[in-house]
């Protein structure tokens, strides 16, 4: 078995264990990041895109709120390339709470948060789209955030500083010393390679899944599980990030990201970390919160829908005060394991907001660097993040791409229509993973393709195609390819299946049931597929 | 006739009032133009108004009558007809069917555009998709028709363009080949490839109306025909020219050569679309295409005309009798939205919606079901044996609306394999009927 040893292991490829993994290198410590899928794929990718300026938490939480706007103003510097600087706004209307904005403004002005009162008629000269309904509205520091290129930033420094970071690696047991933990056992979730890695001391950054690591220690970390889903409509109906000036619901807020608008969000307490899926009631929640404030946009179209999981920390009252005694908020905590369950070399960061995630990195590498000695202090607010240039930045922007393509930079066949992915670069991303297996669900992620209105009725087909050269699969696996894509893009949307997106999707149907004859020989290979029709009736 | 300005029925101030034609057939889809073509053909005066062209525009470009029928096409239609009353085919009744088929037939072949079936036993085709499965389909276009499998099998020589995005010949050889069909791929050249990086089939199929464009793609694929008996090419093979495309190349490369449907849009619908439209204009019939109807005005139980969204103001067209041919959930005439409201957007006619409890039903969990799913299958409009829509209680609704085509009830167009059939089967009916003529 291959064996590695670093001083700290980091476990999770989001934001804080990506801040974590960055901050322990600016600090001279060694460290390597491991994470069961791609980067940004848990919760953090799964996000809306609001760097908070707090606005939202000053009545709920203030203490987050503080936190929030002191990590956006720092994130503005250190991350410039992550962040469009839409500017937020806190809109009213004469359904919500009326006392609510009076005591709200007065609470920003507590916490730091520069909120600027503005009629309705100067409200709507900066969004047109907004109702003519307003009864009060104020604009805040607000911004639209790029987790992925966020997350980018930190792993590209860290590695620059001679750290490193290794994908689809599960955890799936730690090396024990005593009461100290020295190190974890890895399995290759995609070629079933297992490895192990010593570190003098391993932190615990995964988000919805600190409960299930902890629990390979038989530690009792208890978080709370709350989905939050999210549609994503086909336009920018607004340019500023739009919050409901209310106590925090369901569904009050609409935030641009590159060409669309996501609206957001509902709260769902579920079991499952990794709990995915989105009801069709919520996105039709989500539509009827944001009409009013927006008027039409319930009859707009909706792209896509998704929902990541919120890992809120609740500690149990009799260890509250050895969990808190970290001087941190109640809505993120670093547990430090040698105090709460006698066991060192563990820690656990849990909780927290994107917003915040450098600031939960730097209180978790804090205790970190305290169990190994290390007294460098945190430098990650001190300068910017280089920007990753060898990277693929921006390249989720649409933008950006059909820039590119304009300017002949993406030259070959245009597969991908919707979101600007060729045959060369397809191609070139199928060489990339060698003799690893590749669905056509990778590229997606990986090159975005099938992610735009057409949800891969076009491309779908053609990436089969290109990959099964590519591999020279055999004739039966790149239909399946085909047809595991196409029904996972069909769950993806199932939910916004109504209007023009049903329209779409009937395209797409008629494609690969006439043009294309797929459901016919997939049958080919399903002897039992008699019995999955009875099921279905 | 100069427009007349007025003021009625609630109709906008400045509202446009044209009184020139007998008929108004609403949509442009296959069941909206052959209803055009036989209202023309019985002598009627015709107007088409249209939102865009329709469904035939993106489907493979064979008619599907009755996909499953093992046999004789007709009678399988016939036999279900005669135990489903309540299905489109039973609401046309036996003779619209046959007679629409027929004369879709001679439409076709009046502009130049021969569609072929297998006249000698009634049977199906058997087609080749695009993946390399195998389809039946009742009525082809000659070149698509040309690569029925039924009474031969190959060897097969599937012909496709190295970097061309809709066509991958290895891939559909591949599958055919699993299937007991001999066939193999040859990639040919295009010449400066990299200015084509977004070539749609219907930009291909123009370049191989030129003769020297013909001729280099032959030069390369003449060599490989040995032991070959038919040579198959993605449903690019000419689009003005298209006839004669398929026998130029034929001959150049010594083998019949076929057509295999590629992405939308469709080919084989756009050159049909095009020459219907082309022969409708030289009878006189006016085709309006882009400014939709956006209501029916209706007064008691008949329709007094249409309102049109044109520049400036609505303009109302008036007619006798009007086909209502706007196609169904995919084309517009079935409208949804978020909140599980379905309807018909024109007259707000009665509707059957799926009998499920909301939205959240409208689709199964897996898509490529076998019977699809119930937004497709339980949408539509229920009609009497004239195509009249029909409320909840059986009644006629409007008396001089027919209804035709995908807009109906009964069926689900994406896997019943009858979506043309029931086009060609009720257009016919409902022009029949609403002139009076002799079926």
């Amino acid at each position: 078995m291959e064996t590695t040893s670093v001083d700290v292991l980091v476990i999770g490829g989001g934001a804080t264990g990506a801040a974590a993994l960055y901050d322990l290198a600016r600090r001279g410590v060694k460290a390597l990041l491991v994470e069961q899928n791609d980067l940004t794929t848990g919760t953090s990718g799964r996000y809306h895109g609001l760097l908070h300026s707090g606005g939202r938490y000053v009545i709920s939480d203030f203490d987050t709120a503080v936190e929030c706007i002191t990590e956006n103003t720092i994130l503005r510097r250190i991350a410039p390339f992550a962040i469009e600087d839409t500017g937020g706004m806190f809109v009213a209307t004469s359904q919500d709470p009326e006392d609510f904005p009076a005591r709200w403004a007065a609470a920003c002005t507590k916490a730091g948060i520069a909120a600027e009162k503005l009629t309705p008629d100067q409200a709507r000269a900066i969004e047109p789209a907004l109702t003519h309904d307003i009864a009060a509205a104020y604009r805040v520091p607000d911004a639209s955030c790029d987790s992925f290129d966020l997350n980018h930033g930190f792993i590209t420094a860290a590695r620059t500083l001679g750290s490193d970071a290794w994908i689809y690696q599960r955890v799936t047991g730690f090396l024990r010393d005593g009461d100290a933990v020295v190190g974890a056992e890895l399995v290759d979730t995609r070629t079933g390679e297992q490895r192990r890695v010593h570190a003098a001391c391993v932190l615990n950054a995964t988000g919805p899944w600190a409960g299930v690591v902890a629990g390979l220690l038989g530690l009792d970390v208890m978080i709370r599980l709350d989905r939050g889903s999210m549609v994503a409509m086909n336009i920018r109906w607004v340019n500023t990030i739009i919050n409901r000036l209310r106590p925090p619901s369901d569904g009050d807020i609409l935030v641009p990201v590159g060409t669309v608008c996501v609206l957001g969000t509902t709260s769902i307490r579920t079991e499952d970390p990794a709990d995915k899926h989105v009801e069709v009631w919520e996105v039709s929640k989500i539509l009827q919160e944001a009409d009013p404030v927006v008027p039409g946009v319930r009859q707009g179209r909706a792209l896509r829908a998704w929902a990541g999981v919120r890992p809120l920390y609740e500690p149990p009252a009799e260890l509250a005060q050895l969990e808190t005694g970290h001087d941190v908020s109640r809505r993120f905590a670093v547990i430090d394991h040698t105090e709460r369950d006698g066991l060192r070399g563990f820690v656990t960061v849990v909780g927290g907001k994107l917003t915040t995630c450098r600031m939960m990195a730097e209180q978790a590498v804090d205790v970190v660097c305290q169990q190994l000695g290390v007294s460098a202090r945190c430098t990650t607010a001190d300068e910017p993040l280089p920007v990753p240039e060898s990277s693929p930045r921006h390249y989720h922007q649409l933008s950006h791409r059909v820039d590119r393509q304009e300017h002949g930079a993406l030259p070959g066949a245009l597969i991908c229509e919707c979101e600007v992915v060729t045959q060369p670069q397809l191609e070139a991303h199928i060489a990339s993973y060698g003799d690893q297996p590749v669905a056509l669900d990778d590229l997606r992620r990986d090159l975005r393709l099938g992610m735009g209105p057409c949800q891969a009725g076009f491309c779908g087909y053609r990436a089969a195609a290109i990959l099964q050269a590519a591999h020279q699969s055999t004739p039966e696996e790149a239909t399946r390819a085909l047809g595991d894509f196409v029904n996972e893009r069909f769950r993806g949307v199932r939910s916004l299946l109504y209007g023009h997106q049903l329209r779409q999707f009937t395209l797409d149907e008629l494609i690969y049931r006439r043009t294309l004859g797929l459901d016919a020989l997939l049958d080919l290979d399903q002897p039992q597929a008699e019995e999955v029709r009875d099921a279905a009736e | 006739m100069p427009p007349n300005k007025s003021v009625r029925n609630g109709l906008q101030a400045h509202t446009t009032v044209r009184e020139d034609v007998d008929v108004i057939v609403i949509g442009a889809g296959l069941a909206g133009l052959m209803a055009a073509v036989h209202a023309v053909n019985a002598g009627a005066r015709v107007r088409l108004i249209a939102q865009g062209w329709g469904q035939q525009m993106v489907t493979p470009g064979w008619l599907s009558v009755c996909d499953r029928a093992e046999d004789d096409v007709i009678a399988e239609v016939r036999g279900y007809a005669a135990l489903h009353p309540e299905h489109p085919y039973g609401r046309a009744g036996d003779d619209a069917m046959v007679a629409g088929l027929e004369s879709f037939r001679s439409a076709a072949e009046a502009v130049g555009l021969p569609y072929a079936q297998r006249k000698k036993d009634g049977h199906n085709m058997r087609l080749i998709t695009l993946l390399g499965g195998v389809q039946r389909a009742m009525i082809a276009p000659r070149g698509i028709a040309a690569g029925d499998l039924t009474d031969h099998h190959g060897p097969l020589l599937l012909v496709g363009f190295a970097g061309w995005r809709d066509f991958y010949a290895e891939m559909t050889a591949a599958n055919l080949r699993r299937q007991g069909i001999d066939a193999r791929a040859l990639a040919v050249e295009l010449p400066d490839q990299d200015r084509w990086w977004d070539l749609w089939p219907g930009d291909l199929a123009r370049h191989f109306d030129a003769a020297p464009f013909r001729e280099m793609i032959a030069r390369q694929v003449a060599p490989h025909v040995a032991g070959v008996a038919r040579v198959g090419f993605p449903a690019v093979l000419g689009m003005a020219e298209h006839p004669h495309v398929l026998d130029d190349l034929a001959r150049q490369i010594g083998r019949p050569v076929f057509e295999i449907p590629t992405l939308p849009a469709s080919t084989a619908g756009v050159r049909l679309t095009d020459r219907l439209r082309r022969w409708l204009l030289r009878q006189g019939a006016r085709v309006q295409i882009g400014h939709p109807v956006v209501r029916g005005v209706v007064e008691g139980r008949r329709c007094t005309g249409v309102e049109v969204a044109s520049l400036g103001h609505p303009t109302l067209f008036r007619a006798d009798q009007f086909i209502l041919a706007t196609g169904g959930v995919y084309n517009g005439g079935i409208q949804t939205d978020e909140s599980g409201r379905v309807w018909e957007p024109l007259f707000d006619l009665p509707v059957v919606t799926p009998e499920v409890e909301s939205r959240a039903d409208w689709y199964h969990d897996t898509l490529l079901i076998e019977r699809g799913h119930p937004i497709h299958r339980q949408t539509g409009l229920r009609v009497s044996t004239d195509l009249l829509p029909l409320d909840a209680a059986g009644e006629p609704v409007l008396d001089n609306v027919y209804v035709a085509g995908q807009l109906l009830a009964g069926f689900n167009p994406l896997t019943d394999g009858c979506a043309e059939g029931i086009a060609l089967a009720t257009a016919y009916k409902a022009v029949h009927t609403a002139l009076e003529l002799d079926a």
